[in-house]
C-alpha cells in the first residue's frame, strides 16, 4: 500500500492527444480537398500530414490519408464529420482495424565535404536498407520508406554526422487495412 | 443543327423545379442570371418573388421552407448577388432547414480572371453549405438540381448551392427527369431505415427502472415530420413523462399540455432546467446538446443515463457523452418504440413517477415566468401573452427576430402543433423573422403570420416589407420596441457594469409613418390601456401592418443561465445576483 501524499496530487486534466492517420475514401471530384482540409481547418483540427491520389480510374475514386493529433473523442468526431461530407465514401481510423499497414516514403539529398562523413552516411544507408538513388562526388540521394517513426530514426540518425547538409521531401504517411 | 430534345441550360433548370413540384422561388435578377430571369417570363407554374435584397430572398426561402415541409429555393446573380446570401446560408445550415440556392457565375472561359461580378462563389459557400455545385457542362445540369434537392432535404436538412456560369445557362442538352436518375447512396446521407431494436429494447427498460426521467426534444423531431410529433405524443401520454423542447423543439409537443415543463436552456423554465440537472433518465430526441441549453458541461445533468436519437452521426457525443445512441430516424423509432410498448402489453399504470412530478410541481411554484403588469408601461412579456391569448383561436405562424423579444416569444407564446414557430437560433440572425414571414406567407396564403419583432432587428431588412406589399401578403410585425439592442443591454447590465456601450437605438423611425409611406399599415400602442384594441385591429386588416408596441425599455429577460453557469446556478430576477466567479469566466463566453 502506498502512503499518503501530505499534499493532494492534483488530478491530470491534460487530455491525451494520440497520433491518428486517417483513410478516407471518396469521389474524385473538384473541390473535394478544399472541402476536406477547410473541414479541419474550421473546426480547428490539426493536419500533420495529407496525401492524395486517384487509386480508381473507372469509378472515380480518390483515396485520402490523413494523419491528424487529438484525443480520441475528438478523432471520432473528425470521422463522423468527414463522413458527412457529400462526396466522402468512408473514412477509417487505421488503428481501429485489427490488421493494417502504413508506409511513408523519403527523398534525402546529402551534401558532404569528407570521407569519414561518407562512410557515416553509408553506413546508416546500410542499415536502414535505403535504396541510392543517385551518387556523385559530394552528394548522394537516397529513398528510404517505412513507417514515420523509421524515417525520423533515419534523419535523427543522420543528424549525429556533423558538417553535412540535408534537404529532403517527405510523402506523409499512407495505410491501408487487410 | 437543332435538336428538339435538347434544351437551354436555363429551361433545363425550370423543368427540373417543375419536376421537383417547386411552385416559388425567391430571388432578385441581374447579369449572370438573365438567361434564368428571360425563362421565368415565359412560363406559368413557378410563381417568382421578387425580394428587395439577396438576404431577404434566402430568409424568406426558409420561412418557406420551414412552415411547409418542403425544400425553400431561391435565385441570386453573381458576386454581390451571393455574398448577400451567405448569412442565410450559415443559418440555414446551423438551424438544418432545407433549401435550394441557386446561384449566376460569370460564363466559364472569364472564372478565374477577377472578371466583372465574378467571385468564388463555391469557395465562399463551401463552409456554409450542406454541399454545393459549379456546374461547367449542361449535360450534367438535370441531375445536379436533382441531387441538390435530394441532398438539402435528406437526412439531417441544409442548404445546397448550384452555381451556373451564363454559357452553361445558354448552352443546350437533354433533359434527365427526376424519375430517370438512380442517386448514388452515398452522397445522399438519408440516414439508416432500419430502427435498432436494441436501443427501443433498451431504452424501455430503462424507461420502467428510472424514477426521474425526462423527454429532451429538438429540431430534430420537427425535421423527421409531423408523424413524429404524433408519436412523440402518444408516448408522453402513455408513460407519462415530463418533457421539455429546446427553442426549436417548440411546437413538436403541446406546450399547454400537463406534462410540458416548456423550453429550456439559457432562458428556459427553471422547472425544465432543474429537472435535467436531476434527473436521472435522459431521453434526447432530435437535440443537440447546444451550449446554449447545457450550460456549463461539467454539471450537466451529473447523473443521469442519457439516451441519444439523432439521424446526424456527428451529433452522437459531439458536446456530451451518451450511453446510448442511434442514427435512425425519429419517427421510425418513435413508432418502434411505441409499438414495442403495446405489443408487449407494457404498462406505466403503476410507475406514475409521482415523487418526481411532485418535486417538478414544487420548482414550478417558483413561477419563473411571472411578471408584474402595472397600469402604465406595457410589459414586453404582457405583450406576447395578450397576443398569444388573441390570435391561439386562428391558424397562426409565428417567426422572430434576434433578442429578447424572441426569448419572450418563446416563453409566452404557447404552440400546439410543429412547423408553426419559425426562428433563428443557431445563428441568431437578426434580419430573419420578417423576410421569414414572407416566406410562410407565401406557403401559408390564408393563415395569419406574425414576425416578433425588435425594433432593432426589424430594420435590418426593413426593405423586405415592399415585397409584402407588393404580393399583397397580409404579416404582421409586431415589434416590441424597448428602443435597445434589448439583449446586448441585459448582458451589459449584469456582465459589464451597466455600461450601455452602444447598445440604444437611437434616431428611429417612426414606425407608422414608415409603414404608411411603404403602402402598409400601422398601428401603435403607447400603452396597457390601447395594447388589446392595437392587437386586435392589427389582425383584423388583411394587408401587411406594422405594429408598434411601445414596451418598458429596461425590462430583462429571465430566467437566465448566465455563459459559463450551471443550470441550477439560474437567476430569476434582477434581485438574483450572479455568483461573481462566473460573471468572470462569463464574459469570455458568448
Ligand atoms: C446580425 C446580427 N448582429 C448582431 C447580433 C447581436 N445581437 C443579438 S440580440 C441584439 C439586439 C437586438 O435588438 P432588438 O432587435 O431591438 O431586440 P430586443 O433584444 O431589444 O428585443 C444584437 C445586436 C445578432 N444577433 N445578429
Ligand atoms: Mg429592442
Amino acid at each position: 500500500m502506498s502512503s499518503t501524499s501530505v499534499y493532494p496530487t492534483p488530478i491530470n486534466t491534460f487530455k491525451q492527444s494520440k497520433r491518428s492517420v486517417l483513410s478516407v475514401i471518396v469521389d474524385n471530384e473538384p473541390g473535394i480537398l478544399a472541402r476536406i482540409v477547410g473541414l479541419f481547418s474550421g473546426r480547428g483540427y490539426n493536419i500533420e500530414a495529407l496525401n492524395v491520389t486517384v487509386v480508381d480510374v473507372k469509378k472515380n475514386l480518390s483515396r485520402i490519408t490523413i494523419e491528424t493529433l487529438g484525443e480520441e473523442k475528438v478523432i471520432s468526431q473528425i470521422i463522423a464529420q468527414l463522413e458527412k461530407l457529400v462526396p466522402v465514401h468512408s473514412a477509417t481510423n487505421l488503428a481501429y482495424l485489427s490488421e493494417s499497414y502504413e508506409a511513408e516514403i523519403c527523398l534525402v539529398k546529402i551534401e558532404f565535404e569528407n570521407e569519414e562523413q561518407d562512410q557515416k552516411i553509408l553506413n546508416f544507408a546500410d542499415i536502414y536498407r535505403s535504396r541510392t538513388v543517385q551518387k556523385r562526388q559530394n552528394v548522394v540521394v537516397y529513398e528510404i520508406s517505412g513507417t514515420s517513426e523509421r524515417i525520423n530514426k533515419f534523419l535523427d540518425d543522420l543528424d549525429t554526422i556533423g558538417g553535412i547538409k540535408v534537404e529532403l521531401v517527405r510523402s506523409g504517411p499512407i495505410g491501408l487495412g487487410i | 443543327m437543332t435538336n428538339e430534345n435538347e434544351f437551354t441550360g436555363a429551361d433545363i433548370l425550370l423543368k427540373a423545379l417543375k419536376d421537383q413540384e417547386v411552385d416559388t422561388i425567391f430571388g432578385y435578377p441581374g447579369g449572370a442570371v438573365l438567361p434564368i430571369y428571360d425563362a421565368i417570363f415565359g412560363q406559368n407554374f413557378l410563381k417568382h418573388v421578387l425580394v428587395r435584397q439577396e438576404a431577404g430572398a434566402v430568409h424568406a426561402a426558409e420561412g418557406y421552407a420551414r412552415s411547409s415541409g418542403k425544400v425553400g429555393v431561391l435565385l441570386v446573380t453573381s458576386g454581390p448577388g451571393v455574398t448577400n446570401v451567405v448569412t442565410g446560408l450559415t443559418d440555414a445550415l446551423m438551424d438544418s432547414i432545407p433549401i435550394v440556392c441557386i446561384s449566376g457565375q460569370v460564363p466559364s472561359h472569364l472564372i478565374g480572371t477577377d472578371a466583372f461580378q465574378e467571385c468564388d462563389t463555391t469557395g465562399i459557400t463551401r463552409p456554409c453549405t450542406k454541399h454545393n455545385y459549379l456546374v461547367k457542362d449542361v449535360s450534367k445540369l438535370s441531375e445536379t438540381i436533382h441531387e441538390a434537392f435530394k441532398i438539402a432535404s435528406s437526412g439531417r436538412p441544409g442548404p445546397v448551392l448550384i452555381d451556373i456560369p451564363k454559357d452553361v445557362q445558354f448552352a443546350k442538352s437533354k433533359y434527365i427527369s427526376k424519375k430517370d436518375i438512380s442517386f448514388r447512396e452515398h452522397r445522399i446521407k438519408a440516414g439508416s431505415k432500419n430502427v435498432d431494436k436494441i436501443f427501443v429494447e433498451e431504452l424501455v427498460n430503462h424507461i420502467k427502472k428510472s424514477e426521474r426521467p425526462i423527454f429532451y426534444v429538438g429540431g430534430g423531431c420537427l425535421n423527421s415530420g409531423h408523424q413524429a410529433s404524433q408519436e412523440l405524443i402518444k408516448l408522453v401520454n402513455k408513460t407519462n413523462i415530463p418533457i421539455t423542447t429546446t427553442l426549436h423543439g417548440l411546437g413538436c409537443f403541446p406546450g399547454e399540455d400537463k406534462s410540458s415543463l416548456g423550453m429550456l436552456g439559457m432562458h428556459g423554465n427553471y422547472e425544465a432546467n432543474l429537472a435535467m440537472n436531476k434527473c436521472d433518465l435522459m431521453i434526447n430526441i432530435g437535440a443537440r446538446f447546444d451550449d446554449r441549453v447545457t450550460g456549463r458541461l461539467d454539471a450537466f445533468s451529473p447523473d443521469s443515463i442519457k439516451f441519444h436519437i439523432d439521424i446526424d452521426q456527428s451529433s452522437i457525443n459531439k458536446n456530451v457523452k451518451v450511453n446510448f445512441h442511434t442514427n435512425t430516424d425519429i419517427t421510425l423509432t418513435l413508432k418502434e418504440i411505441n409499438s414495442f410498448i403495446e405489443s408487449n402489453n407494457i404498462n406505466f399504470d403503476d410507475k406514475d413517477y409521482s415523487n418526481w412530478w411532485g418535486q417538478i410541481n414544487e420548482w414550478r411554484k417558483k413561477e419563473c415566468l411571472h411578471y408584474e403588469q402595472g397600469d402604465e408601461v406595457i410589459k414586453p412579456q404582457h405583450a406576447i401573452s395578450r397576443l398569444y391569448e388573441l390570435t391561439k383561436q386562428k391558424d397562426t405562424f409565428v417567426t422572430t427576430e434576434v433578442g429578447q423579444h424572441q426569448m419572450w416569444a418563446a416563453q409566452y407564446y404557447k404552440f400546439s402543433k410543429p412547423n408553426r414557430w419559425i426562428t433563428s437560433g443557431g445563428l441568431g440572425t437578426m434580419g430573419f423573422g420578417m423576410p421569414a414571414a414572407v416566406g410562410a406567407q407565401m406557403a401559408n396564403p390564408d393563415s395569419l403570420v406574425i414576425d416578433i419583432a425588435g425594433e432593432a432587428s426589424f430594420l435590418m431588412n426593413i426593405q423586405e416589407i415592399a415585397t409584402a406589399v407588393q404580393y399583397k401578403l397580409p404579416i404582421k410585425i409586431f415589434i416590441l420596441n424597448n428602443e435597445y439592442m434589448g439583449m446586448v443591454r441585459q448582458w451589459q447590465e449584469l456582465l459589464h457594469g451597466s455600461r450601455y456601450s452602444e447598445s440604444y437605438v437611437d434616431a428611429l423611425p417612426d414606425f407608422k409613418k414608415l409603414a404608411e409611406s411603404f403602402n402598409a399599415v400601422g398601428v401603435r400602442a403607447k400603452n396597457i390601456s390601447e395594447l388589446d384594441d392595437t392587437i386586435n385591429e392589427m389582425i383584423s386588416i388583411d394587408r401587411p401592418v406594422i405594429a408598434d408596441i411601445w414596451v418598458d425599455k429596461k425590462e430583462n429577460c429571465f430566467p437566465m443561465i448566465p455563459s459559463g453557469a450551471a443550470h441550477h446556478e439560474m437567476l430569476l430576477s434582477k434581485y438574483d445576483k450572479e455568483n461573481p466567479e462566473n460573471q468572470e469566466k462569463g464574459k469570455v463566453l458568448v
